[in-house]
């Protein structure tokens, strides 16, 4: 009986478990530089107590939040609030449309193919002083922005070239969730990926369907979509787990999170059965070495003084630790941790005019941290991380797969894995 | 993964055993869920405030006459002097800078104007050695206009009892006006973050320089500093009048402060700090911890030859009481707590509670034991312990550091 009076208390997000003690506003990028945005106490347990009283609470502010999370790691009681706060978002936002700079932000995929096509010119528009003021202007875009550079050539275009046949022939096999980015940004990632992977006896593989995660989609309010493409997602995900006996890898923190903790949470996409199945490159990279079953060598003489940010999604999933222990096993990389701070973008966030001042405010804590530890390069494991690293203090930011890869002695290590030509 | 010693817990405790540790080159992950309670720390530590309700002014000499369970006693009272100073150089090491004697007790100041016996209070806030020689004789206290975290009228009416005389002096600059917008957030550490401009501080400086021209010492509330004292050396260098903080009420900037700089310095000497996850079970050999799993790592553990569990007390669960028992929650270890719920707390908020010495059992080497079994390599440290009472007695911040050392001594020495 008491047992059960206890359990029959809690609500979804425990928010009822809230003591008012403040902690997460202490640790929230936005309130922090912005008088605009009530706080995470206030938006998320305190406000929604309104809202369950009349919907009309709720307060438009609430679209300034981040859905960093780092109030929820901060909570000493364990309330989502970060969850209850995208939920009132969502439940506001229900019969609205998206603005046309919404949509076009989110479609990360949509823009990607459209750029792929006509990337040269693509990149120099994206870049052009007019452009930028039409974007700026009508689109609400903000004009210090650079889009990201397109690739001439997608990731899978290159995939399906030059590496699709050679992957059945290793004794392992994964398949690999690449993502947007990788796709239409910087293919060179999933090169990378695919060399490691090769190098250690396994066999890379894309999935049946593979569409944006749709962590753009959620942010800028495009619920239904999202939806339908992370159902796309999980059932190709589900063949390859249980049809192929592939483990789903990818490079990109935020779509690790979103498919793995926003999908049940936010979409009502279950994926209990695969959840698993879906890790980052470097955990399942770590846990091969970790249990012996790989082994890594890299070039003797490497040298190299990098700075590892932990993404706020990256912090919230607690895996940061992979990603910096792989990194820490190449001897002459000097790596600096960095103190845990927003960047500011949030994925398209920072993108939007009316958010760009806020966006660097929130990271110019990192900027300062960064410029402090005296390195040549940045590594993070979130995409949109690196833009804004790139943009806000002008040195380059690779992933650490692409770090690895970079310092790996493919040769050496074939041969320690056993692997022949 | 494999490292030397897992410590379950990334509060005060916590971290203070990872820095000795990892200084002496151990490899070791500390498990810290959310933040601690360190976030309620005004800027002092305390070794032992009180006896009987009777505060204490030797506490080297008062920490002898401690009943057998006390953690103190545990390593013993001759250890404490060294173990003491030791803790204070951790602290410095780390960039903390505070003053005090384990031999004689100083005073802080409560946000409520009480003057309570303390240990060690950092350089910029107020500190009394004295109280029959107060540091100055005109206090002029600033108060912030529409701030939350400070009872201005009961601190001003505190500090006159002592035998200040105080002149409580309202001001508000632009950027302080500007974050009343959100009232709810004038708090001090929303504060703290607006006032690390040199601007935003200039501000500040030529209103205390503006009001504050008959005072000998000029207090102002503790809301400056998030990453270590310069902000507070910037202002003092702008204002013509010495200047100290005092205490706000929680969460409490100095808090933060000290918990940023010793997880920096923590993570400095190479340590891992999984932040936001913590420790779910663990894995048992016999008489030996082998692994331990965290919610975050879930299917891969982590191995070690040492596990110190540093989870804190009720509040940061650490302990669970439901309403039949108080439990351990994550290794199901042995805990000291009267078996009879009715005992457990009395009428009477400001009485001393039973619970509040309900902590894990541990043997003379501070090892954790479970149905009656000592267990050989997991120690415990901190308010998870059983026998002190940080409420009433004063001792919290003390017993967390320097059991912290005590068992890095033991770790060390195999
Ligand atoms: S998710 Fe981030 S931005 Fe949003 S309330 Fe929490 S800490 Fe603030
Ligand atoms: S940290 Fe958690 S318990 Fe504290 S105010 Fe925020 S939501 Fe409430």
């Amino acid at each position: 009986m008491a047992e059960r009076m206890q359990i029959c208390n809690l609500s979804e997000n425990n928010f009822e478990q809230c003591t008012k003690c403040s902690i997460c506003t202490t640790v929230c990028p936005v309130a922090a530089v912005t008088t605009d945005y009530p706080g995470p106490k206030q938006a998320g347990p305190d406000g929604e107590r309104y809202r369950l009283k009349d919907p009309a609470y709720y307060d438009k502010a609430l679209k300034l939040c981040l859905n960093c999370k780092r109030c929820e790691i901060a909570c000493p009681s364990g309330v989502h609030i970060a969850d209850i706060i995208q939920h009132a978002r969502m439940s506001a936002s229900e019969g609205r449309r998206a603005t046309l700079r919404d949509t076009l932000l989110a479609n990360t995929d949509l823009l990607g193919t459209m750029a792929n096509l006509v990337a040269p010119v693509a990149n120099t528009t994206l870049g052009l002083k007019p452009t930028k003021w039409v974007m700026h202007s009508m689109m609400a875009i903000d004009k210090h922005r650079t889009f990201p550079a397109y690739s001439r050539q997608k990731f899978t275009t290159w995939f399906k070239r030059h590496a699709a046949k050679d992957q059945d022939a290793f004794p392992n096999h994964v398949s690999y969730f690449h993502g947007c980015y990788v796709n239409y940004n910087f293919p060179k990632l999933g090169q990378d990926l695919v060399k490691l992977m090769n190098a250690v006896g396994y066999g890379v593989h894309l999935l049946d369907k593979e569409q944006c995660c749709g962590v753009a989609l959620i942010a800028n309010g495009l619920y239904k979509q999202a939806k339908r493409q992370g159902r796309v997602n999980i059932d190709s995900i589900r063949a390859s787990v249980s049809r192929d006996k592939r483990e789903v890898i990818t490079t990109s923190s935020s779509c690790t999170f979103n498919m793995r903790d926003e999908y049940p949470s936010m979409l009502g996409i279950d994926n209990a059965d695969v959840r698993d199945s879906i890790s980052l490159a470097t955990r399942f990279i770590y846990r091969l070495v970790d249990e012996e079953k790989i082994k890594l060598i890299f070039k003797q003489n490497y040298k190299r003084r990098l700075a590892y940010h932990t993404a706020c999604h990256m912090q919230r999933m607690g895996w940061q630790l992979y990603s910096i222990e792989l990194l820490r096993m190449i001897p002459g990389l000097d790596l600096v941790e960095l103190e845990q701070e927003c960047c500011g973008i949030s994925g398209t966030y920072g993108f939007k005019k009316e958010n760009y001042e806020r966006s660097q405010a929130i990271g110019s804590i990192l900027f300062k941290s960064i410029e402090e530890a005296q390195v040549e390069a940045v590594t993070t494991d979130c995409e949109t991380c690196k833009w804004q690293i790139e943009m806000s203090t002008g040195l380059p930011v690779e992933n650490p797969i692409s770090v690895l890869a970079d310092a790996l002695d493919v040769e050496a290590t074939r041969k320690a894995n056993l692997i022949s030509d | 993964m494999r490292m030397d010693t897992v410590i379950m817990g990334g509060g005060l405790s916590g971290l203070s055993c990872g820095i000795a540790l990892a200084k002496r080159g151990k490899r070791v992950a500390i498990v810290a869920s959310g933040q601690s309670t360190m976030l309620f720390n005004g800027g002092s530590m305390e070794l032992l405030g009180h006896i009987d309700g009777k505060a204490v002014s030797n506490p080297l000499e008062a920490i002898a006459t401690l009943p057998q369970d006390h953690p103190y006693s545990k390593i013993g009272a001759d250890r404490i002097a060294s173990l003491a100073e030791r803790a204070k150089l951790l602290l410095t090491d780390s960039g903390i800078n505070m003053e005090g004697n384990a031999a004689a007790n100083h005073w802080r100041i409560t946000p409520m104007g009480v003057a309570k016996p303390a240990w060690l209070t950092l350089n910029d806030h107020l500190r009394i050695d004295d109280l029959h020689h107060l540091p100055a004789k005109r206090l002029a206290l600033m108060c912030i206009r529409g701030f939350f975290d400070e009872p201005n009228s009961m601190l001003a009416q505190g500090l006159r009892d002592l035998g200040f005389e105080v002149d409580a002096i309202e001001f508000t600059t632009d950027d302080i006006t500007a974050l009343r917008r959100s009232p709810s957030e004038m708090r001090s550490t929303s504060l703290s973050k607006r006032m690390m401009s040199n601007a935003a501080m200039q501000r500040m400086a030529d209103q205390i320089n503006q009001l504050a021209t008959d005072a000998d010492l000029v207090l102002l509330p503790s809301v400056l500093g998030q990453n270590d004292d310069s902000d507070f050396q910037t202002l003092q260098a702008m204002t013509h009048k010495p200047l100290r903080l005092v205490a706000t009420l929680p969460p409490a900037v100095a808090g933060m402060r000290m918990m940023k700089q010793l997880r920096h310095y923590f993570k400095m000497l190479g340590g891992t700090y999984l932040m936001g996850d913590s420790a779910v079970s663990g894995t048992f050999d016999g008489n030996r911890l082998t692994s331990v799993s965290t919610a975050k790592l879930a299917d891969m553990p982590l191995k070690a030859d040492h596990f110190v569990l540093a989870t804190g007390s009720f509040i940061s669960r650490g302990l669970v009481a439901d309403y039949e028992r108080v439990y351990e929650p994550v290794l199901g270890v042995d805990v000291d707590a009267d078996s009879d719920p009715d005992r457990w707390t009395r009428f009477g908020i400001l009485e001393p509670q039973a619970y509040s010495r309900f902590g894990v059992a541990t043997d003379g080497e501070l090892r954790c034991l479970k149905q009656g079994q000592v267990i050989e390599n997991l120690h415990a440290i901190g308010s998870v312990l059983s026998g002190h009472d940080a409420v009433k007695m004063g001792d919290g911040t003390g017993v967390s550091m320097l059991t912290a050392l005590a068992v890095n001594d033991h770790i060390i020495k195999g």
